[in-house]
């Protein structure tokens, strides 16, 4: 193995090496030989090829394969391919036209984001908090919580690179129950909101309650943590700078050798408090016969329905009365069903108008209420 | 007792046998039966179920395992979710899987906004961008391709993330289930691209997912035409909803929010697009305030599987010989050995490899040894032949710090008491 390599680098390189290889390995660390440069795939790894038929020396391929042109299916139609595209890349490719104002956004994210990312997106609901990070945090490392270490802040204003992010983020995933719902001006509104809580300026203007984001003013967004990310990919380069980057382990804490005897060690530390308490189901090496299951109605119609349209908010208390939670229950079911019912279908505070769910029936929606209100007697 | 087949052998285990008859007095059916303390009822008593029918062979359509074995599942910690269940992770119970390939049941499971259930009849997949001639397929058109099968794992680049400042679980499963490993079947990426025909001035290709949260990441043209591949079969069946039925992309040995599932749809461009998770997530934050951006491949990485915290030694007695079996895995190649340290990484001493060694794989290693019921701090570290070593905690963090979330494969130490508890440590300078 070892001679293998040698011989495919100079003399010159190769009697530094095995000099120096000689030292270490009489020592007691090793050495671990890694591939050349040239011979590294894009990643740093090994790169292997097809040879004899066969793939890596294990996997046996058809050598068939590889000497015809294969095809089927069909050329898409230009409608087609733009329906399908909705990424906005960072060079703003892709971004579509409209426009919305900083106090629309204000509003959207209240009755559609507010619930979850918490008033004016600062958290507090379980769901990832948006605002109100601080770029000089992000060197921060908690490494004692207990002596009142600070972790970094990584908000949309603190970290995110770049504003393409957000609309595109925005106008895919968002509203997490029903993405793909927003219209563009809508995106464009709550984008503007996000925009201006984190105090991000266009033109070296805030962003006020009466300013209109449009794609030609977004374009200009420049965040500030844009430099805050390496290596630089974007240039005409940028595989082969990752290459370089992963082909160094240095960058990465990873070392190229072995040490094998009385190696440089440290004390060892135990677990304070085990998170394993929190697992569920908990955790058993037990081999026995599973207890009976109580029935928990779980497969009645407005269980399932339940499940897929109301459990992401109802089943976390910080974002809605959680079904099973008696607590959180007992004074809303005093109320009575046709309070809740109405609160259901017509929305109330935080809730939305059939919990966002357009698509259910009144009978539906009053059928699932009752199975909450069932589950959380 | 041997297994030796000589007649003198089986002539003295008659004889053996006709005493343990003699003292139980004749085992049969309606016979009473004695047993001494030593005997064993299992051994001597017919069980239950060779007393009767056992389930019909079209009880079950689709085979299910033993409900004995109903603790052996995924499991979850709010901890680990974005808010709720749908965008999350269930945990693989990697303390209960042998060999190298996960039941598909059992595969960790990761969404980021539930698992689609995706209708094979509407099925597309379209490439666009920088090629010569776009393409859409259906699932049937896709699967007329040439396919090859390949062993992979997969590991979410999150696996093991609570433990960079500390020890947090005493559990395998919660340490290092955010993987799984299987035989994936599909066509090659450079097989299907053939005469779709990549232009030269594009470097990087967006894969999208067609599920809730419509996952878009960014990959470089070279790996796509290395060993990438389209899938739609995992262990021999086709996908799990939660794996991206009917079809996700595999990218070898990379992070596993790089193998998009329910993929709909690849754009090539001259640029990368940078997404929600090459920006706001899967980004590395290191101790200069400045962060990772793309880190592709999973590093390598061992643990050891028997013993662990749940799987402990505390049936051993002093002087038995005890298989060390372990998992050890690289994205980066393949494992090329693993070392093992009985004394918390002072001294090291060679394991061996076990069955299968492929590239991009989980592969087993083995170390037969002696316990002798006093306290050990038992380590392993891996290797490839890409020349990487496993870090030890304090190398890896002397770089990364502690709040880079992703990719952290340093050396696992377990405390394996004199009782034969098994505790997860760390070794901290």
């Amino acid at each position: 193995m070892f001679t293998l390599e040698v011989k495919k680098i100079s003399k010159v390189v190769a009697l530094t090496l095995f000099a120096v290889t000689t030292f270490v390995n009489a020592g007691d660390v090793k050495d671990v030989k890694g591939p050349s440069f040239k011979e590294r795939a894009i990643d740093g790894s090994v790169e292997y090829k097809v040879k004899d038929n066969s793939y890596a020396g294990v996997y046996k391929v058809n050598p068939q394969v590889a000497k015809e042109k294969i095809k089927y299916g069909r050329t898409p139609s230009k409608t087609e391919i733009k329906a399908g595209d909705i990424d906005v890349r960072y060079d703003w490719q892709g971004l579509p036209d409209g426009k919305g104002s900083v106090a629309k956004g204000d509003e959207l994210f209240e009755a559609k984001c507010a619930m979850c990312h918490g008033d004016m997106g600062s958290g507090g609901k379980g769901y990832p908090k948006l605002t109100g990070g601080d770029i000089t945090t992000l060197k921060n490392q908690l490494v004692h919580p207990e002596n009142g270490d600070e972790g970094p802040e990584r908000s949309i204003g603190a970290y995110w690179p770049y504003a393409s992010t957000l609309w595109w983020y925005i106008k895919t995933g968002m509203p997490f129950p029903h993405p793909m719902s927003l219209s563009n001006d809508d995106v464009y509104a709550i984008v503007a909101y996000l925009l201006s809580v984190e105090e991000i300026q266009i033109d070296g203007k805030d962003l006020d309650d009466d300013y209109v984001l449009d794609k030609k003013k977004l374009m200009k967004v420049v965040m500030p943590n844009v430099n805050g990310f390496y290596p630089d990919v974007n240039g005409k380069d940028g595989p082969m700078v990752m290459k370089k980057f992963l082909s160094d382990p240095k960058n990465y804490g990873t070392p190229t050798k072995r040490c094998m005897k009385d190696c440089p060690t440290a004390k060892v530390v135990h677990i304070k408090a085990s998170l394993n308490d929190g697992i569920t189901p908990p955790l058993s090496e037990k081999r026995d016969m599973p207890k009976e299951k109580k029935s928990a109605g779980g497969d009645n119609k407005f269980a399932k329905l339940y499940k897929a349209k109301c459990s992401a908010c109802h089943g976390n208390d910080a974002i809605a009365p959680k079904v099973g939670k008696k607590d959180s229950w007992a004074d809303r079911i005093k109320q009575g069903k046709d309070t809740l019912y109405k609160h259901a279908l017509k929305g109330f505070k935080g809730m939305p108008a059939k919990g966002g769910n357009a698509d259910l029936s009144d009978a539906d929606v009053k059928g699932i209420v009752d199975y909450m209100i069932e589950q959380s007697k | 007792m041997n297994n030796s087949n000589s007649i003198d052998e089986t002539a003295n285990r008659r004889g053996f046998l006709k005493n343990i008859a003699a003292s139980v007095v004749a085992a049969g059916a309606l016979a009473p039966v004695t047993l001494s303390a030593k005997d064993d009822p299992a051994l001597i008593e017919e069980p239950e179920w060779g007393k009767k029918l056992g389930f019909p062979v079209d009880a079950t359509p689709y085979g299910q395992p033993s409900p004995y074995e109903h603790n052996v599942i995924r499991r979850v910690h709010k901890l680990l979710s974005s808010g709720d269940m749908y965008a999350s992770v269930a945990m693989c119970p990697i303390q209960d899987l042998s060999g190298i390939i996960t039941p598909n049941g059992l595969f960790f499971h990761r969404s980021h906004g539930g698992a689609a259930i995706v209708d094979p009849n509407e099925y597309r997949l379209v490439i666009h961008g920088l090629v010569e001639k776009p393409l859409v397929l259906t699932l049937e058109q896709l699967k007329r391709y040439p396919s090859e099968s390949r062993i992979h794992f997969i590991e979410c680049p999150a696996n093991g993330s609570t433990e960079w400042r500390a020890p947090q679980f005493n559990t395998l499963q919660f340490m290092k289930g955010m993987m799984s490993s299987a035989e994936w079947t599909g066509v090659k990426l450079s097989t299907l691209l053939k005469d779709v025909g990549i232009k030269p001035e594009a470097k990087w290709v967006l894969a999208e997912g067609s599920d809730n949260s419509h996952m878009g990441r960014t990959l470089p043209v070279e790996k796509i035409l290395d060993d990438a591949m389209v899938v739609w079969a995992q262990n021999g069946e086709a996908l799990r909803p939660e794996q991206g039925y009917p079809v996700r992309l595999l990218v070898p040995g990379w992070e596993g929010n790089l193998n998009v599932k329910w993929l709909k749809r690849l754009e090539f461009g001259d640029k990368p697009w940078h997404a929600k998770e090459e920006t706001s997530k899967y980004t590395m934050l290191t101790p200069s305030g400045k962060a990772i951006r793309f880190f592709w491949p999973m590093e390598v990485n061992s643990v050891i599987t028997s013993p662990c915290p749940d799987k402990p030694w505390t049936d051993l007695k002093k002087g038995d010989i005890v298989e060390i079996e372990g998992l050890a895995w690289t994205g980066q190649g393949t494992v090329k050995g693993v070392d093992i340290s009985f004394d918390g990484g002072k001294n090291w001493v060679e394991a061996n490899l076990k069955g299968l060694v492929l590239p991009k794989s989980w592969t087993r290693f083995s170390y037969m040894y002696k316990w002798e019921g006093k306290p050990i701090l038992l380590s392993s570290r891996a290797y490839d032949d890409a020349g990487f070593v496993q870090p030890t905690i304090d190398q890896e963090v002397k770089v990364m710090g502690v709040e880079a979330i992703y990719h952290r494969n340093a050396i696992v130490t377990w405390e394996v008491k004199a009782n034969g508890e098994v505790n997860n440590v760390h070794i901290r300078s």
